[in-house]
């Protein structure tokens, strides 16, 4: 396609005057020098540089040979806007990546956010490596689950990586959901979702120092474009490779704040949710020392959530302390073999579940009847009450499906009740194994619309609630 | 690397050559900013950036199941199979392991048995190669480990004996002494890599991380301090990832006054009252970190008694947060079965 010297954004006489020397085509006075220009066609220098930006300009947008294939997403032009409407239903129909951890994932609002930067803070030891690789297997629990059924790529720069112990969590998380299928689609998710298709979808790479970081973050665009299920990019950790000693620290916060810039707009134009590492140092601040995130201030913007992981007495607190959407609220963890979990609190007894919730389990049984994918419709159903329970948030729903024991732990949380008591009603038709027949304990009214397995796990009721923790 | 390794334009290398930036460095610019140095346009800019960048990368992103390759997944057996369940197979071999606890508490020991069970072949969760001891405190103490050789047949029964007698295990361990952090910084830049390059060596010790950097900074120069400490740690990481080694450094303990900073549980029972020296800084550094106890009473076995000891995991990616007794024999350090 070659583009004529007079649709071109030029002045009319410097136009004709190209026109008279024989230029038709932009192509033609590629690759010219100013003076060349000058003398064919008797315009002045200043003209000729403008021509020449023009040939450029042009050359640019068709992507052409000059400029070559690498401009990315840069010189795509502005993104549509977008109304604030739009966004909400965006937000709302996009589901987080949950961890395990039912507490965390409330405070969170169903979990991470996809397309936005989360930071991990914390000491040594305090389970920030653990946090990484728990949502990098969390993230690949497939759609019919809850999960988001997503790639994962790991930029390792400590070395922290460890396949025994991504085994150990990928493991876990696969036994957890082979307990909970219960239709067909669920039995075909399950073939394809072991450890070794877990550690298929983890993209690793390992970064030995800062130039390396910089190198594979400038490439990674490139990677996300071919690899467009990724939905999770967790950088373990940022701050290892900058506590070298930088000659000037505002070389340090110049490169930090372009690495923030890029990992930003990676989230927002290819959907990806960004999970940072950092560290801690001390701070002397009059006499007195205080621990805060490494890095410094500059860095402290750049993330969208900051979530605090620190010790009190033996107990493992996660905070979060900066975050538009949620209030600062401080919730406990606990690291088992399996992986980040929530920590073993004391059960509340099932007979405080309110009663309004067993015109929703009628709603619920006749639902499971009916359909041929039974959980996600009841939760889909035409009982209103429920939903209006429930907020628009429908990945809340999605996420429920999948860790059946968290809905266990939060008897107190009003609008998962209705869910549990419909899955109550759903297994003891199909007498599934596992955490949901624990839950049928909780309604004492509905034992006696069960079958013998559903008396049989009535009884189990405490014990049962706890195996899934 | 130079530039005309890279495949790019001849105009491009030309101009960047005339602002003598070279390939890392040109990395470390904005997009704008190297625009404006080079008198580049923006697509030629970011052809420059691309093809620095594939340079600088080592690999592209591999899938997990692929990397076991990449990463070693070996393990450095210690030398007792309780303490090695307790370490799910032993030291890692890329990352830097930190044993520390009080004097006397066996951290010495245990790194001379590491240091002899790492020249077993590798079906025996050694890695076929010999150690480099580097002292910094006392003087090496040599007839400890002959001592400790001769009982190899005792401890490792795992081992065929025809293959210990023919293994000459003290030839194979090669002792440095480090006065001063000056002749440090140069035993762990310089010597200790011709040894790992030859494949002589496969097990880095140093023992011990902190006595160097206590003694030779006031409390006041804390900030060079943690320079010189940062630069000890980036080369001990440069030598364990470029030569797939276990790093091992022996430290010493603080006293803690109070807790109340949320570094690390203060549990009820047992409580430490003791941290690992060094600080924060020092402790982003580390991979695997141990701590070891000694306990009072007395356990014994056979002709021999011996205080009890504990080696507790603190942090670990890979490890859970645990404990086992462990006695130091005359012929080394083994794990105690029944609980402490």
């Amino acid at each position: 396609m070659k583009m004529q010297i007079s649709s071109c954004s030029l002045s009319p006489a410097v136009k004709s005057r190209l026109t008279a020397a024989g230029f038709h085509f932009l192509s033609e006075l590629r690759g010219l020098s100013p003076a060349h220009i000058c003398a064919e066609a008797g315009v002045s220098q200043q003209e000729a540089l403008q021509v020449l930006q023009a040939v450029r300009g042009g050359a640019s947008m068709r992507g052409g040979t000059s400029g070559g294939g690498e401009v990315g997403g840069a010189s795509v032009g502005p993104p549509p806007s977008l109304t604030a409407l739009q966004l909400l239903q965006e937000e709302q129909s996009q589901r987080s990546i949950f961890s395990f951890c039912s507490q965390l994932d409330a405070t969170l609002g169903g979990g991470l956010p996809v397309g936005k930067t989360t930071e991990i803070c914390g000491a040594p030891g305090t389970g920030k490596t653990q946090l990484c690789l728990q949502l990098a297997v969390d993230v690949q629990v497939p759609v019919c689950f809850g999960g988001l059924g997503g790639q994962v790529v790991v930029v390792d720069t400590e070395g922290s990586f460890l396949l025994q112990r991504v085994q150990d969590i990928a493991g876990a998380v696969v036994k957890h959901c082979s307990l909970l299928v219960e239709d067909d689609e669920q039995r075909v998710a399950m073939t394809t979702f072991s450890v070794e298709t877990i550690l298929s979808n983890i993209f690793l790479v390992r970064c030995h120092d800062y130039v390396e970081l910089l190198a594979e973050l400038h490439l990674l665009p490139d990677f996300l474009s071919e690899h467009p299920r990724a939905r999770l990019l967790v950088i373990d950790s940022v701050a290892f490779p900058f506590r070298l000693h930088f000659d000037e620290l505002s070389q340090r916060t110049r490169l930090l704040n372009g690495l923030a810039q890029q990992l930003i707009a990676m989230a927002t134009s290819h959907n990806v949710a960004m999970v940072i590492t950092n560290q801690m140092t001390t701070r002397l601040r009059g006499g007195q020392s205080q621990l805060v995130p490494a890095l410094g201030e500059s860095w402290g913007h750049a993330p969208t959530i900051r979530l605090l992981l620190q010790w009190a007495g033996t107990q493992r607190l996660a905070t979060i302390f900066k975050s538009p959407g949620h209030p600062g609220a401080t919730v406990q963890y606990q690291i088992t073999s399996d992986g980040f979990r929530d920590a073993d609190q004391s059960e509340q007894p099932p007979s405080k579940r309110p009663r309004t919730h067993t015109v929703q389990s009628a709603a619920g049984q006749k639902d499971s009847n009916q359909s041929a994918a039974g959980q996600r419709d009841s939760n889909q159903s035409a009982a209103g009450q429920r939903d209006s329970n429930q907020s628009a948030a429908v990945q809340r729903d999605g996420n429920q499906s999948a860790a059946g024991q968290r809905d266990s732990n939060q008897s107190a949380a009003g609008q998962r009740d209705s869910n549990q008591s419909a899955a109550g009603q759903r297994d003891s038709n199909q007498s599934a194994a596992g955490q949901r027949d624990s839950n049928q304990s909780a309604a004492g009214q509905r034992d006696g619309n069960q079958s013998a397995a559903g008396q049989r796990d009535g009884n189990q009721s405490a014990a049962g609630q706890r195996e899934c923790s | 690397m130079d530039w005309d390794q890279l495949e790019l334009h001849p105009r491009i290398i030309s101009a960047v050559r005339r602002c003598a930036l070279s390939v890392r460095a040109v990395l470390c610019l904005s997009a704008p900013d190297l625009q404006r140095l080079s008198g580049l346009s923006r697509s030629d800019t970011q052809q420059l950036l691309t093809a620095a960048a594939t340079a600088c990368r080592r690999h592209a992103p591999l899938p997990a199941l692929l990397s076991r390759g990449l990463q070693s997944s070996l393990r450095l057996s210690v030398g007792c199979p309780i303490l090695d369940e307790l370490l799910r197979g032993g030291l890692p071999a890329e990352g830097v392991t930190e044993l520390s606890g009080e004097s006397g508490a066996g951290k010495t020991q245990l790194a001379l048995q590491v240091c002899l069970s790492v020249q077993y072949p590798t079906q025996y969760g050694g890695l076929n190669a010999g150690a480099v001891f580097i002292s910094t405190e006392d003087s090496f103490p040599v007839r400890r480990l002959q001592q400790l050789i001769r009982g190899q047949s005792c401890l490792r029964s795992d081992v065929p004996p025809s293959l210990i007698s023919s293994l000459n295990f003290s030839d194979r361990v090669y002792i440095e002494h480090a006065a001063d952090l000056a002749s440090l910084q140069e035993c762990v830049s310089r010597r200790v890599p011709l040894l790992l390059a030859r494949g002589l060596v496969r097990l880095v010790v140093v023992d011990s991380v902190a006595a160097l950097f206590r003694s030779d900074f006031l409390a006041s120069d804390w900030l060079e301090r943690n320079r010189q400490l940062l630069t000890f740690s980036a080369a001990l990481h440069h030598l364990s990832r470029e030569y797939s080694t276990p790093v091992l450094c022996i430290n010493q303990v603080t006293d803690v006054f109070s807790s109340s900073d949320s570094l690390v549980p203060s549990s009820s029972t047992g409580t430490p009252t003791v941290a690992p020296a060094l600080g924060l800084a020092w402790a982003n550094q580390v991979m695997v970190r141990l701590m070891m106890w000694r306990l009072q009473g007395t356990v014994s076995r056979g002709d021999q008694s011996s205080a009890p000891r504990r080696l507790q995991v603190v942090f670990a990616p890979h490890l859970a947060r645990g404990g086992r007794g462990a006695g130091v024999w005359r012929e080394g350090v083994r794990g105690l079965t029944e609980t402490v």
